[in-house]
């Protein structure tokens, strides 16, 4: 059959000429022609089809919610490695201040959201401190440098790299032919391959200074222990060997010396099922601090009468070994205990006991002085130390670790002037300040003032900083997480930092700026290939590996810590001619100020950070301020109170300041904490608190902050400091010892314990007219060791993070409605001069008969099968009545969008709203929220479990204040596994629940605190 | 001393008065033009209640913290204002009903008022429960809709017993007063000549024609509703007590509470109730009908509740040392002496001290005195409320959750507002509707009795 014979219809077949015109003419004539729906009559079926569409096409515009969400872009292309929901994690290291600390940081979709410990470090073992949980909000602080800025007149334009970049090189090119100097100011270098660079960068450009400073560093230790053991670098103090410690206005659990490592060594002296081996802390200080804290014998003392103590416990050491010639026993033979204790009131049967500890545990009895304590007091602890025997290298244990990690010394004091001398003569070409701060560090110098007198200075900077504001160029450099580095923190350990996110806004990292200018060309790599070659070069030769550099590289680089392969150098042995250094002088004066480290804010740095300003202080609560500790005696003598006024002059300068009365300080002794009162620091931080360092000379900056001052009191002038608890004197009796007589505090004497003379008070309430809840299998719950808790604040931070939890501000939290979902409790009992402490971690205690839950009138809180009290934002009216009867009051309450509210809408900035916890959602105004027992962990662990195919366990979770603890004090897990940790402490002879006799069952067992009192007989 | 004949039991209604002249004396207000006392006082009352709209206004559109509230203390100014005004609420219902009941025939002067104030402190009162909430646009989920999501209210929650109580009291209330009205409207409609008075009398008399049946049935529905207002006297402020008592916080958590709460609420609404009827039969010359012996008999009532309150401020303290609960001695210490020492003296000084002077018939019968009293016994229970809700919460089991509450100008903007919307709406009552219920009046009159001429 022929193609052309092909029919498609009968019709087709029978009428070919016809079917043809068909097909062309779809529609018979007269069909079409006479269809027009506007001359037909009322409403035909197409009329009314065509106006139903249309209705429906305009009510379905009209409907629907047109807002833009935004785009969502699915991966087209998956990146290696990222599954979404799932997150990843990097080793890397904090540069928060110079612990440098390994962390490890966790990703979802390529962005930084949780920070902590990296567990593979052997320094912080798996923690990091409140300032390295909060510091990724530093990350996505949307007011950080986002262009190159050159000054004009007084402010700042924005230019680019290259230009900002060409001008650079050529002013430093310049100043190096024409013999300038270059100054380069850099913080503490602990860097291998920074010091490289600092070399290779001072090679090229030979009229380069670097100077080197660090306002948090022990300067007097360092000097002190220069004099008695010739190195520079203090040793490191194991405190996990200490078993007597002796704390002289030493805050080493708060924020002194590598304080997260110091707390872990702490605390493993602390547990109850060991109680040989509990340690005892002394603490002799004139202000209230975290050692005080968690001190089982306090001794109130001015810190200028430390350096005869510590003479007269020497004289009493001699005494006791019956040496009666020497060095030493002809400096101290005119003191003697026995005497100073009447001098000033102390008990002397607990010196002796401190005496007799110190003798006896030879090799495992230690004493500290505090970092910004004079250096006098330095070398007659290091004097001490030596002569009970805890610098020995005998054993396994030591106390004591040589350590000679910096990798560039401090720059002396004459350096520093030397440094004033140059700028004020404008020898000084040019000025790189290497993320340095020291406009506002070192005021005493008038930096601000000199560096006007720099032809050429830049700042290499995240964020506005004072100097930043003082210079004529600002280069905006990368945050820690976008960074590459290398760290040695200890002789043996290397830390390593990669970034796990592309520069947010096309910075440099500080190294690329100034390898740039080494090669002549800026690069995003060009430190990375550097650190690489460092280690080629220096690290990788002895390590011995036996695989290639690049293989060896990844897995130093997965590991995020690398240990070099040294011999354990064990330490020098004392010169007891330090001695002679001690000059007696007893400087008499009305008022001592002394200033200390700030718990929350570092040096200064962390001011723009608002969770860290938001943390309530470890021992008065108070946030967003800083303030001047005295007294009640010493705060009526001067007729004022908390939150008045007084004026103090310190070396012929002043600062207004408000006063806070705080327990256990001694009279006519002022602190403050520095840190505070910067002049440019972003939104949030700028001017918060006031700046002590106004009133010091460089010379303290290297011999201690302990002054001579003079005060006037400004009782009419008001400052209120925002607090998150009520204040109470202990002198009050109606308020006074309530945590203890409420039992919520419990605590006993390790003596009592070990003979079974001491248990906590329960009270057992079975009887209940409602059925007991029967929970089959995993269920919930927490324990606390009050023993280990030393009030750090890590876990408040990390919840923070973790719950995305807001910041509302200083006005907000006087107001008393601050947001954190766990809070540290600081309890102070007893004597209003000598108080004992005690800190208890409150969260919601998922109570199994919860009283929130049975007064909520829409269920927007429940109880889950495993035993979580749960809450239902979206269910949420708002009523507060379950707040009202929680009795813990650890409910929080949205009284404004807080995002919204917080400082003009900081928080509603996009840079941030890539810091939340995707798991965790963003809570609205008029909602009631708590502590969910990280209820996104549970349900990960859940899910992973089902994917497994076994059920969930209790030992499967850890929430977010229980990974930060650097005390591990809390335990998490389900009381239905008799073998797990969290059911043995649940059952613990010492596990009592707070506000037991309310009935409410709550699932956060606390292990009652036990101090080890000496038997003073 | 002089001696008085107690037994001879004194007219309701004084001077005798012809049943025109109560039509005459009681329709007056509505028919004349309104005065210029009239404005004036319509016009502060509702600038009060602009003050509080604005303020109202910037907390919803803020957040709830314009207010004064804080971490402990979760309830203040607002449930403060709504058991206030609850508790206003019920003089009304207990003149009306429980004392029809009991043929006070004193009451018939005052019960329509009374009855009256106590839908307008009802709606004032309802506002607080709403906007209290953090997010009051879904307040529909206070109420057992069913939908397809399953979710469902919490009937354990004396929250929602109170949306119940509240809601089950004002309708009750509204029905019975309005019954009351059918009588008078149908008396005014057919008094008055202007067209659209007659038309709205006419709308709401419902066809009354004053026939017998129409008497028989309205005395029969009156007596079964006074019936069922009855048991709503004591239940609602029993229920809204439950919000406190059925908490575990010291302070909140007792028994005493119900019935502590409803001769709260009596005391407090006799004292709103003399205070405007004082003003009102002075204004409308209404001294014969709105006796003074009437409002001696109120402050009898008066008398005896406060010392019921004060019996209770006693008791709790009593139970506070006797239950040997260390908790508990604090919270009523810290009342007494502690940070809000200042609220609960000004308490106690108010609703148990001043109340004392009525022990005197003189001073009970000086109208200046008891208007005074009245005032002063208004602010005492607003303070009771203010130290029961606040002075609890602010100290309660942890000392590290304590904190002082201080309320803000926005606090007190809608607090006023409350008096404004309430004084707002009892002027508008007092021009619209007759305040002293006719028929029942004519109904005690001297010349309505059996008597010989």
């Amino acid at each position: 059959m022929s193609l052309e014979t092909f029919w498609k219809s009968p019709n087709e077949l029978k009428f070919p000429v016809l079917s043809q015109e068909a097909k062309e003419k779809e529609f018979v004539d007269g069909v079409t022609e006479e269809f027009n729906p506007d001359e037909l009559k009322g409403l035909s079926r197409r009329k009314f089809l065509a106006l139903t569409a249309a209705t429906l096409a305009v009510s379905t515009a009209a409907c629907t919610d047109y807002h833009d969400k935004g785009e969502i872009i699915p991966y087209n292309k998956k990146p290696e490695n990222i599954i979404p929901g799932i997150p990843n994690y990097y080793a890397s290291t904090c540069t928060g201040c110079s612990n440098h600390c390994g962390i490890l940081i966790k990703t979802r979709e390529g962005r930084p959201i949780k920070i902590d410990g990296n567990p593979d470090d052997p320094i912080n073992k798996g923690k990091i401190c409140a300032i390295g949980q909060a510091s990724i909000l530093n990350l996505y602080d949307p007011e950080r440098y986002k262009k190159p800025m050159k000054r004009n007149g007084n402010k700042f334009n924005e230019i680019k790299w290259q230009e900002a970049f060409n001008e650079l090189i050529s002013k430093v090119k310049l100043a190096n032919n024409n013999g300038s100097e270059i100054a380069i100011i850099v913080g503490n270098i602990k860097s291998p391959s920074q010091k490289r660079l600092l070399e290779l960068f001072t090679q090229k450009y030979a009229t380069t200074k670097i100077y080197s400073y660090d306002l948090m560093a022990d300067y007097p230790r360092q000097l002190a222990w220069q004099a008695c053991y010739g190195s520079s670098e203090p040793a490191t103090i194991n405190f996990e060997n200490a078993k007597i410690i002796l704390a002289l206005e030493s805050n080493f659990l708060g924020n002194e010396g590598n304080f997260v490592k110091n707390i872990a060594g702490f605390t493993k002296k602390r547990n109850v099922d060991n109680p040989d081996s509990f340690s005892r802390l002394y603490a002799v200080e004139g202000a209230m601090s975290l050692s005080g804290v968690n001190a089982d014998i306090r001794i109130p003392l001015n810190p200028t009468k430390h350096l005869d103590l510590v003479l007269s416990i020497i004289a009493e050491v001699l005494k006791s070994r019956g040496i009666t010639n020497g060095l030493v026993y002809e400096k101290v033979q005119n003191y003697s205990l026995a005497e100073f204790a009447k001098q000033n009131n102390l008990d002397i049967k607990q010196l002796k006991s401190l005496v007799k500890d110190l003798v006896q545990n030879q090799g495992s009895a230690i004493a500290i002085a505090g970092d910004k304590m004079p250096f006098e007091l330095h070398i007659a602890v290091n004097i001490l130390n030596g002569l009970i025997g805890a610098n020995s290298n005998n054993s396994e244990n030591n106390l004591l670790t040589e350590n000679n990690s910096n990798q560039i010394p401090l720059s002396t004091k004459d350096y520093l002037l030397e440094l004033k001398q140059k700028m004020q003569s404008g020898k000084i070409a040019v000025l790189i300040n290497f993320d340095t701060n020291p406009a506002y560090d070192l005021s005493t110098l008038d930096f601000d003032n000199l560096m006007q007198k720099i032809p050429y200075s830049v700042t290499l900077t995240e964020t506005e900083t004072e100097t930043a504001l003082s210079s004529n160029y600002i280069l905006p450099i990368n945050h820690n997480y976008e960074s590459w580095g290398d760290y040695q923190v200890s002789n043996d350990i290397i830390t390593t930092q990669q970034p796990v996110i592309e520069s947010l806004y096309g910075t440099y990292q500080k190294e690329d700026i100034l390898l740039g200018l080494i090669n002549d060309k800026l690069s995003k790599t060009a430190y990375r290939d550097f650190i690489k070659d460092t280690w080629v070069s220096q690290i990788y030769p002895q390590s011995n590996s036996g695989v290639e550099f690049e293989v060896f590289w990844k897995s130093v680089l997965h590991d995020g810590v690398y240990k070099l392969n040294t011999s354990k150098t064990p330490l020098r042995p004392i010169d007891y001619n330090a001695i002679n250094l001690i000059k007696s002088s007893v400087s008499k004066s009305n008022y001592i100020l002394s200033l200390k480290n700030s718990y929350s804010t570092a040096n200064g740095r962390f001011q723009n950070n608002g969770w860290l300003l938001e943390l309530p202080h470890p021992t008065s609560k108070i946030t967003w301020d800083n303030y001047a500790v005295v007294s009640e005696r010493t705060a009526q003598k001067l007729g004022v109170d908390s939150n008045k006024m007084i004026e103090i002059n310190a070396n012929g300068k002043k600062l207004e300041i408000p006063v806070f009365v705080q327990p256990g300080t001694v009279d006519d002794y002022f602190t403050i904490e520095l840190g505070f009162g910067r002049r440019a620091a972003g939104t949030v931080g700028k001017e918060v608190g006031f700046d002590a360092l106004q009133l010091t000379t460089i010379d303290q900056l290297f011999n201690g902050y302990l002054m001579s001052v003079e005060i006037s009191s400004m009782p009419n002038k008001e400052y209120k400091l925002a607090s998150t608890v009520e204040h109470h004197s202990l002198n009050d009796n109606f308020t006074k010892d309530l945590a203890k007589k409420r039992h919520i505090i419990q605590d006993g004497t390790l003596s009592e314990y070990v003979q079974g003379n001491y248990n906590p008070e329960r009270s057992h309430l079975t009887d209940s007219i409602i059925p007991e809840i029967e929970y089959k299998g995993v269920k919930w719950a927490m324990a606390i060791d009050m023993n280990k808790c030393v009030g750090c604040n890590a876990c408040v931070v990390a919840c923070n993070v973790e719950n995305n939890i807001p910041i509302i501000g200083k006005d907000q939290v006087a107001r008393g409605r601050e947001m954190h979902w766990i809070r540290i409790d600081t309890y102070y009992t007893g004597d209003q001069d000598n108080p004992e402490v005690a800190n208890q971690p409150m969260l919601c205690q998922h109570c199994d008969k919860a009283p929130c839950e049975n007064v909520c009138p829409v269920v927007a809180t429940t109880h889950s099968p495993d035993g979580i009290n749960q809450m239902v934002y979206n269910r949420c009216v708002g009523t507060r009545y379950c707040s009202n009867n929680c009795p813990y009051k650890v409910r929080r309450f949205n009284f404004y969008d807080y995002r919204d509210n917080f400082n003009n809408h900081f928080q509603k900035a996009d840079s941030l709203a890539l810091m939340m916890n995707p798991e965790v959602t963003v809570r609205s105004r008029g909602v009631m929220e708590k502590c969910t027992f990280c209820i996104q962990r549970v349900s990960e662990a859940r899910a992973s479990a089902i994917a497994q195919g076994r059920e969930v366990r209790g030992t499967d979770v850890k929430t977010a204040c229980q990974e930060a603890c650097p005390a591990s004090a809390i335990t998490f897990g389900s009381s239905n596994e008799p073998e797990s940790e969290l059911y043995y402490w649940r059952n613990h002879k010492l596990g009592y629940h707070v506000l037991e006799e309310l009935n409410v069952k709550p699932n956060v067992t606390y292990i009652a605190k036990l101090r080890n009192k000496a038997e003073v007989k | 001393m002089k001696t008085y004949d107690y037994t001879i039991e004194p007219d309701v209604i004084e001077k005798n008065p012809t049943l025109s002249e109560i039509n005459d004396v009681v329709a007056a207000p509505m028919e004349a033009p309104p005065s210029n006392g009239w404005k004036v006082a319509l016009g502060i009352s509702f600038t009060m209640l602009i003050i509080g709209a604005l303020s109202l206004g910037y907390s919803l559109y803020y957040g709830l913290g314009a207010w004064g509230n804080n971490q402990p203390v979760g309830w203040a100014f607002p449930i403060v204002n709504f058991v206030f005004w609850v508790g206003i609420g019920h003089a009304g219902t207990l003149i009306s009903a429980i004392l029809f009941l009991f043929r006070q025939k004193w009451r018939t002067g005052i019960a329509r008022f009374a009855e009256a104030m106590t839908i307008f402190a009802v709606m004032t009162a309802g506002i607080f429960p709403l906007i209290h909430t953090g997010r009051p646009w879904l307040a529909g989920y206070l109420f057992p809709l069913p939908n397809q999501h399953g979710l469902w209210v919490n009937f354990n929650s004396p929250l929602l017993w109170d949306v119940f109580a509240v809601s089950t009291y004002f309708t009750v209330s509204l029905v019975f007063w309005y019954v009351g009205l059918i009588p008078d409207f149908a008396m005014l409609r057919d008094r008055t000549k202007k067209k659209i008075n007659k038309f709205f009398y006419s709308l709401f008399s419902l066809g009354w024609r004053h026939s017998n049946r129409h008497w028989n049935h309205y005395e029969m529905l009156y007596l079964v509703l006074a019936g069922f207002a009855t048991p709503l006297v004591l239940s609602v402020h029993t229920i809204v007590s439950f919000d406190f008592a059925v908490s575990i916080l010291p302070g909140w958590h007792a028994t005493i509470f119900p019935p502590y709460f409803v001769a709260g609420a009596v005391f407090s609404g006799f004292a709103m109730v003399q205070n405007v009827l004082i003003v009102l039969r002075k204004l409308f010359k209404m001294e014969h009908i709105i006796t003074i012996d009437t409002l001696e008999k109120m402050n009898k009532v008066l008398l005896a509740t406060g010392m019921m309150v004060g019996y209770a401020y006693g008791m709790e303290f009593f139970i506070a040392w006797y239950s040997g609960n260390p908790l508990e001695s604090f919270v009523f210490i810290n009342r007494a002496f502690g940070n809000y020492a200042w609220a609960y003296w000004i308490m106690v000084t108010c609703n148990v001290v001043f109340p004392q002077l009525f022990w005197v018939r003189k001073l009970r019968r000086n109208l200046v005195v008891m208007f005074i009293v009245g005032v002063f016994v208004n602010i005492g229970m607003w303070f009771e409320r203010f130290v029961i809700t606040v002075t609890s919460l602010s100290r309660d089991f942890l000392p590290s959750s304590w904190d002082y509450y201080k309320p803000t100008l926005f606090d007190f903007g809608i607090l006023i507002g409350s008096f404004g919307l309430f004084f707002t709406l009892v002027i508008l009552f007092i021009k619209f509707a007759p305040v002293v219920s006719i028929s029942e009046v004519k109904g005690v009159l001297k010349s309505s009795q059996p008597h010989h001429h």
